[in-house]
This record gives structure tokens, C-alpha cells and sequence, in this order.
């Protein structure tokens, strides 16, 4: 994994502009996502971010995310006032000890995404299991409208990651191959199992005395597939700039790429902060709402600190 | 499992009396050797009057939400029949005793996939289908439908050996439009702030209009009325979000949607544009005149499901429903392939749209799979809407 930038002075973030997640006392954001689990601390003037992949206990990933980020900004656990969680891993999430809430990854990105692109209207997410389109409103960071894929692993990570898998490449570089195709290959199929099929008789068809630019029409091919399939996402909720995409596939430069062509838009340039960490900086913004007045949003109620 | 109701403290909850007597009306169809003959009717636009008026024992065939009896049904089936067909013949050929019990079975063309569906049922027990013209404001829909009528009765004579006399017809229109008209009632008692019954105690007190005879469904069911208005009405705490649940028919047994909606979310579904809530109890029939002729032009002009035209008829009856129960959103939840509605949605999500309530569309089937993706969908939806929510208050405490 490339190292990512991990500290940052929110002045860095967000310029001049008046801090709409400034948090005196530390608060934290989880997004435990299928497949890697992403952490932002918020605390005076400075934002933490760290992620590890995502373990069979959510509770467990949770704590070694916790226990990461508090070592980073030198704090300990007592130290914060609110968590609030997001992701598949959500629901098993518990605190005995520390006020906190779940929020959907929905809500999540769209605030996250907000506070680093103040002119977003339209966001893509497109994560390990699934991928969403979400309308925001550029005044407040709320979701207008969103649509979701199916029960389908089609225009996911998932997706790209099998189809890595069977290319025998690494997914990190399935992206860098991609954007080296001269001819991307027709793959038509935006199912993962027929396009597997479709995927090996290219393999067996492609150039022999080439076979780098045969993987690398493939890989675009399955890039193009994708992208097909988040466009018919994104037809129904539109397209209004500031179009930025988010989530962990944001940062397969093949992906933006082709993306961008199908979609005959182009996509904010990159935030200082990672985009996978979209969701878990939009939780820690809820988190430093709630921790200023944790008692406004009765629904789902807070859970307060017994201890 | 969602939460009931405060049955009202003291003395035994309606409901579950009401429960019990459901089951109790089941298990009296399988055991009954009175030579009485039992049929089974697929679909709302099957007329029960004509049914009870010929004497038979008559249940509506809607079991679902069960994997193991969809996947027996897919031994007869392609992969894109929905799952509520699947279920069906899966009752039928996983010899369920109510499917098992059947003599005979009646099966209005709804759609093409349980017109197919019917004739495999026809290798368990003999099946009529009954033909459906879908475009329902002409003349020749009409009277095709009022011939269909004079056959099905015709059928029903033959089956029984009994003479169905228009004056059986006519006490059992009576009849059905007091029962219609009590579950109608009912239902509005959701319109309350403070519902006194959730989405899915209604759904279940449905179910006896489908399987309890209609003479000893009457009283129940105005005993039920009876003591859930009287329920203390005045909202105590934060209004819960009230939402209308519209699309494909929700299964006797089917109440995913309804578990993550009020009982993992704490929302309230008040009213329902579906088959299986109180659409069916909208309308009344004539009163007077030809009362075969009453029958068939009353299913024609009951509040229309989507395999009807034009379609923007559903869609707007759907709209009116929500408006008039004042929801804050609209769940529009389809079974996959579901060819009526499924094909339906853009018209159906098009038109809240345009009337201003927020919609979700959510395809779904009964398997457990994509449990988590739907609850983060419609959890993030209902987010939105206490945003909207807490806004609106605001707004009205501050005026």
C-alpha cells in the first residue's frame, strides 16, 4: 500500500475558510467498510486519518483503529468525547465507555465530501461491495438523493478486484495497466461471473507476441465495464458539478480516467485528504456536532456513557 | 422482530385474539371433511363474494417469504419468475397442508409470470384462469369482465352441484363492503399522530379478511376497531416517521421490509399502495341493480394494481394515499423481475416526485443475502427524512 498522507493542519484542508468540524475536544470517526476500515480524529486545529483492513471482528478493527489514532494525536481513550460509526461494520459496533452513534455511509460520505469539496453537488462512492451515487446540498452537507447498486458485485471494487485476481496483476496496478491500452477490449457483461468467462477467452484470444498490451486492453475493458454500470447509477440522480468521487476505488487513476470518458464530465481534482477516508471524516464532522449537542438528535438515540 | 404495539394495558390484546383466531380458521380449512369444497384464488381481482356465495371454503393463496419453499418452487421455474410465484408453487409442491387441502384453484391474469405459474399449478390441482382485461375504463373491458363472471359462476356451480342465486350474490356484496368498510376504518386510525397499530399489525389483521369466514370476520373486526380507537390517541415524545409502503404484493409470512422499517429504524408505516395492506379496502361496491354485473364492474374499478392501464391510474391513486395520510416518505419496494411493478417504478417514482414526497426504491426477494444493503439504504433514506423532519418542526416552532 502507498503511503498516504495521515496528519494534517485542517488549515491545510480547508484553506481560509471558517471550520464547519473544528473540534476542542478529540472525536472520532470510524468507517469500517468491507473490506479496509478507515479512522479520522478530529482535534483543535489538526486531523488524524489511519486504516488498516477490515477483520473478522468489526469490534476488534474498531479498537485497533482507536488505539492507533489516539497514539498518533496524543491522546488517550478517556480523552474523546464522541465516536461515530459507519460502514458494513456499523451495527456491531458498541461503547460502554465512550458516548456514540451509528450513521449511515450514505449521510457519511456526503458530509465528508462536503467539507472538502465546498461545491460538491454529485458524488460518486465506489467502495469494496458497492457503489452509490449521492445528490448533495452544497449549503449544509446533506443528502438530497442517492441511489445505490444492487445485490451485485457489478461497478464495485469487488468487481475490479476479481477481475485483477484472474489477470493475475495486483490491484493496486490494474489501474496503471489500464491506462496503457490502445484498444480497450469489448467486455460487455457486467456480471462478475460472465464476465470472468468473457475475460478468459480474451486472455486466450489476445496478442501472444504482445501480451502486455493484450492485459492492458483487458484491464480497460473491465475499467469500461464499470464505469457503464455507474453511469446508469448516475442517470438517475443527475449529474451537477462539483462532481468528485469518493471511496476506495477513487484512487485507481484507471478508474478516474475512464470514468471521467463515459461520463463526459470531469471530477473535482483531488482534496488534500485521500478520498477513501470520505466516510470517516464524515462521521468525525457528526461526531463533533453530537459531542457539542449530544442530545439534539433523538433518532437513533445517543447512547451515553454508563461508566 | 418488530416491536407491538402497547396493547392497550389491561385485559388481552385484541390482536392476538385476533391472531388466534386466523390460525385457528387455517387449521380448520386443512382438517374440515364436511365435503364443503375448498378452493384457493390467486390475486385481488378474485371475487370472494361469488366465492362465499357458492358455499365453498375459499383462502387467498399469498404465502411467501420463506427460501426453502422458493427454492422447491425453482425446480418449475427460470431464474427470473419472482419469488413470490416461487413460493407459490414451492407451497404446492413442498405439499403444504392449507396447498395441499385445495380442490380447486382460481387464478386471475394478473400477470403473465402467475399466469404461468397457474398452469403448473394445474399438475397439483386443477386450475381456472380467469382473464383479466387490463384496460378497465372501456365498455368491452367491462362486459368481457361480466363474462368472465357468468363463467367463473358457472364453474363454481359445477364444482359445488349448488345453484348460486343473484340473492346470495347480492348478501355477499353487503357483506364484503361492511368488511371492506370496517378495515378501511381501521387502517384510518393510522392517520393519528399516534398510531394505535404498527404497518405490520395491520398487514397481519389483514390476513383474516383473506382466511376467515367473512360472517365471523365482521364482529372480530369491529370488536378490533371498537378498541383500538378508543387507545389514548395524544402523542407523547417525538412523532415517529410516518411512511407509506407501495409496490409489489408483500407475502403472508413476508415481513423483511417491515422489520428494518419499524423494528430495527423505529419508523411507522401508516398506510400501503399494495395489495396485501388496505389498497384493497378503498373502494365499495354497488348496492343495486344486477349484482353479477356490480361484481364485475366493482374489481375493475377497485384502487388499480400496476398490471393495470393507464398506469399513471396506480400512480396516482398511490400519491393520493400517501397525501392523505400525510407520510413523510414513501417506500416503493418490488420483488426482483416483478414485471408489474418492477417495470413500473420510473412512472410510480416520477410521480412522488413531482407530488413533492421523498421516495425509495428498493428491490428485494426473500432471501437474507442483501439484508445489510437494504437497511443501510433505507436507513440513510430515513436519516434524510428526520433532516426534513426536524427542519419542518423547527420551522413550524419557530412560526
Amino acid at each position: 500500500m502507498t503511503q498516504i498522507k495521515d496528519a494534517f493542519k485542517l488549515s491545510e484542508i480547508i484553506g481560509e475558510r471558517a471550520p464547519k468540524f473544528r473540534s476542542e475536544h478529540p472525536v472520532l470517526g470510524l468507517d469500517l467498510g468491507s473490506r479496509a476500515s478507515k479512522a479520522v480524529l478530529l482535534h483543535k486545529d489538526f486531523l488524524y486519518a489511519t486504516q488498516i483492513p477490515t477483520g473478522y471482528s468489526m469490534q476488534e478493527t474498531a479498537d485497533e483503529l482507536l488505539e492507533k489514532l489516539t497514539q498518533k494525536a496524543g491522546v488517550t481513550r478517556q480523552d474523546l468525547r464522541y465516536i461515530v460509526g459507519t460502514g458494513y461494520g456499523r451495527i456491531t459496533l458498541k461503547y460502554d465507555d465512550i458516548a456514540y452513534k451509528v450513521v449511515t455511509e450514505i449521510t457519511c460520505h456526503a458530509m465528508g465530501s462536503h467539507v472538502l469539496y465546498p461545491k460538491a453537488r454529485t458524488i460518486i462512492d465506489i467502495g469494496g461491495q458497492d457503489s452509490k451515487a449521492i445528490k448533495v446540498d452544497p449549503e449544509s452537507g446533506k443528502v438530497v438523493e442517492f441511489v445505490m447498486n444492487d445485490k451485485c458485485a457489478a461497478g464495485t471494487g469487488r468487481f475490479l478486484e476479481k477481475a485483477a485476481q484472474l489477470l493475475g496483476i495486483d490491484l493496486a496496478a490494474l489501474g496503471q495497466y489500464s491506462l496503457k491500452a490502445t484498444d480497450p477490449s469489448p467486455i460487455s457483461s457486467q456480471c462478475v461471473v460472465f464476465a470472468e468467462s468473457e475475460m478468459i477467452s480474451l486472455r486466450a484470444r489476445g496478442k501472444q507476441d504482445n501480451p502486455e498490451e493484450s492485459l492492458a486492453n483487458i484491464a480497460a475493458g473491465i475499467h469500461y465495464s464499470s464505469a457503464r454500470r455507474v453511469k446508469n447509477l448516475l442517470g438517475r440522480v443527475g449529474i451537477d458539478s462539483d462532481l468528485v468521487f469518493s471511496g476506495g476505488v477513487s484512487n485507481n487513476p484507471g478508474m478516474w480516467k475512464v470514468l471521467e470518458d463515459v461520463l463526459g464530465a470531469k471530477f473535482a481534482p483531488p482534496a488534500p485528504v485521500d478520498m477513501i477516508f470520505a466516510g470517516a471524516l464524515g462521521a468525525s464532522v457528526f461526531a463533533s456536532r453530537y459531542a457539542s449537542k449530544p442530545v439534539h438528535h433523538a433518532h437513533p438515540k445517543p447512547v451515553l456513557a454508563t461508566a | 422482530m418488530t416491536q407491538p404495539s402497547n396493547p392497550g394495558g389491561k385485559g388481552e390484546d385484541p390482536l392476538a385474539a385476533l391472531q388466534a383466531v386466523i390460525a385457528r380458521e387455517k387449521q380448520a380449512f386443512i382438517d374440515a371433511k364436511d365435503g364443503r369444497k375448498k378452493i384457493g384464488y390467486l390475486c385481488n381481482y378474485a371475487p370472494q363474494e361469488l366465492f362465499n356465495a357458492a358455499g365453498v371454503r375459499h383462502v387467498r393463496l399469498f404465502k411467501g417469504g420463506d427460501t426453502d419453499v422458493v427454492s422447491i418452487g425453482e425446480r418449475f421455474t427460470q431464474s427470473v419468475f419472482c419469488d413470490f410465484t416461487k413460493a407459490c408453487l414451492g407451497s404446492f409442491s413442498g405439499n403444504d397442508p392449507l396447498y395441499k387441502a385445495l380442490d380447486r384453484v382460481y387464478a386471475a391474469h394478473s400477470c403473465n409470470t402467475i399466469k404461468r405459474v397457474s398452469e403448473i399449478i394445474n399438475q397439483f390441482v386443477p386450475v381456472k384462469l380467469l382473464s383479466l382485461p387490463k384496460l378497465r375504463a372501456l365498455q368491452s373491458s367491462r362486459d368481457f369482465f361480466h363474462e368472465e363472471f357468468i363463467d367463473l359462476r358457472k364453474d363454481l356451480e359445477k364444482l359445488t352441484g349448488n345453484k348460486i342465486t343473484d340473492e346470495a350474490i347480492q348478501e355477499n356484496i353487503v357483506l364484503y363492503n361492511k368488511l371492506r368498510h370496517i378495515l378501511k376504518k381501521i387502517s384510518e386510525l393510522r392517520k393519528r399522530a399516534n398510531p394505535p397499530i404498527t404497518g405490520a399489525e395491520y398487514l397481519d389483521l389483514v390476513t383474516g379478511f383473506y382466511y376467515i369466514d367473512p360472517k365471523l370476520a365482521l364482529p372480530l373486526y369491529e370488536d378490533l376497531y371498537a378498541k383500538l380507537a378508543a387507545k389514548e390517541s395524544a402523542l407523547t415524545g417525538e412523532r415517529p416517521l410516518r411512511l407509506m409502503m407501495a409496490g409489489s404484493v408483500v407475502a403472508d409470512g413476508d415481513r423483511r421490509m417491515l422489520d428494518i422499517l419499524e423494528g430495527e429504524l423505529g419508523s411507522r408505516v401508516v398506510v400501503e399502495a399494495h395489495c396485501t395492506g388496505v389498497r384493497p379496502f378503498l373502494h365499495s361496491l354497488r348496492e343495486n341493480g344486477d349484482p353479477l354485473r356490480a361484481l364485475s364492474d366493482g374489481y375493475l374499478d377497485q384502487a388499480p394494481c400496476a398490471k393495470m392501464r393507464p398506469l399513471s391510474d396506480s400512480s396516482e391513486s398511490a400519491g393520493r394515499l400517501a397525501q392523505e395520510y400525510s407520510v413523510d416518505g414513501i417506500i416503493y419496494v418490488y420483488l426482483k423481475f416483478c414485471i408489474c411493478y418492477g417495470v413500473g417504478t420510473k412512472e410510480f417514482m416520477t410521480h412522488f416526485q413531482k407530488i413533492g414526497i421523498p421516495a425509495l426504491e428498493v428491490s428485494s426477494d426473500y432471501s437474507e443475502s442483501d439484508h445489510g444493503q437494504i437497511k443501510t439504504r433505507v436507513e440513510a433514506f430515513i436519516e434524510m427524512l428526520n433532516e426534513r423532519k426536524d427542519n419542518l418542526d423547527e420551522q413550524y416552532i419557530g412560526a
